[in-house]
């Protein structure tokens, strides 16, 4: 467990970084950045939301349009690793009767997406987990880890 | 995850909560309309310098909840070397934005993930209240203290629990 002063001032960092590299006008959000207390909960997504945002690192988020080659090379590779897990429907013989991630219940027939570490979720809800990062949620098992080490002993 | 399935979350999570409380704290709503922002009070930790002390905090919830995470706040005064700023707001890797940071300088493992829940979130911030340590100074002053004053540091702490106790 560590604190966030590091963090915090890398967050600053990026995002100094983002405005200067795209110099985008960002009207509103400025001013919410300014230190102070925080009683109302910050949106980084400002975008309408018909535009697809993504999530190159933690307390980075831009919309497709804005991203960089390299970003965009990286988040195709992430799409692509997840639709190459295997997906299924739920039905009733899993020892899991949870979506971890919603806590709904699965009922027989939900689109399911099984992890290399055999967890299984929801596909809509570890999907957009896993573009932001592609980490198990429940056992923090890196997925592509799991994925390079499945194919080794394949 | 659409903004309803966050609500419906945070209200499935708030009924567990009022069914079978978690000792140690309890959990509300600040206002009843708002869903998204939760009072909680914290019962200073048995057995600990913060034992009888009584910390009000809130937690703001996101609209994306659970893909990203809450930000906490106490809003009773505390004194304490780690995972508070002077405001008050709660520094703990597990409310880190989530992903692969390119310093390296915390594992994705590390920060948040959507399993975290408001009763996880609270076990994680008491067990670090009763636990304080000086590998990383967030409050750097109380830090001070704690290493180089124990009896200041004791005494300061013992205000904080004086002044929760008549907040409530």
């Amino acid at each position: 467990m560590g604190n966030c002063l590091k963090a915090v001032s890398s967050s600053n960092d990026d995002i100094s970084l983002l405005r200067e590299a795209t110099s985008i006008p960002r009207e509103s959000s400025s001013s919410s950045e300014q230190l102070g207390p925080p009683p109302s909960y910050q949106e980084t997504v400002n975008q309408p939301s018909s535009l697809p945002v993504y999530y190159p690192s933690p307390n980075v988020s831009r919309p497709a349009s804005q991203l960089t080659e390299e970003e965009q090379i990286k988040i195709a590779q992430r799409m692509g690793l997840i639709q190459h897990l295997p997906t299924g429907e739920f039905d009733g013989s899993k020892k899991n009767k949870e979506c971890a991630i919603c806590m709904g219940d699965f009922t027989i027939g939900d689109p399911i997406r099984f992890l290399p570490c055999m967890h299984i979720y929801h596909t809509e809800c570890i999907d957009d987990w896993l573009m932001r990062s592609f980490t198990c949620p429940s056992c923090m098992e890196p997925v592509d880890a799991a994925l390079l080490s499945s194919y080794q002993t394949d | 995850m659409a903004e309803h399935q966050s609500a419906l979350l945070l209200r499935k999570q708030l009924n567990d909560l009022k069914k079978n409380p978690v000792e140690g704290f309890s959990a509300g709503l600040a206002n009843d309309d708002d869903i998204y922002v939760w009072e909680v009070l914290i019962i200073g930790p048995p057995d600990t310098l913060y034992e009888g002390g009584f910390f009000k905090c809130h937690l703001y919830f996101p609209k994306d909840y659970p893909l990203r995470p809450p930000k906490m706040k106490f809003l009773t005064e505390i004194w304490h070397p780690n995972s508070f700023d002077k405001n008050g707001n709660v520094c703990i890797s597990i409310l880190h934005e989530p992903g692969d940071d390119k310093y390296g300088y915390e594992k994705a493992s590390e920060r948040w993930l959507p399993v975290h829940t408001v009763e996880t979130i609270l076990v994680s911030v008491i067990s670090m209240l009763a636990d304080p340590n000086d590998e990383s100074p967030a409050n750097v002053d109380a830090a001070k203290d704690w290493r180089e004053n124990p009896v200041e540091f004791k005494r300061k702490v013992a205000r904080c629990v004086r002044k929760s106790q008549e907040m409530l």
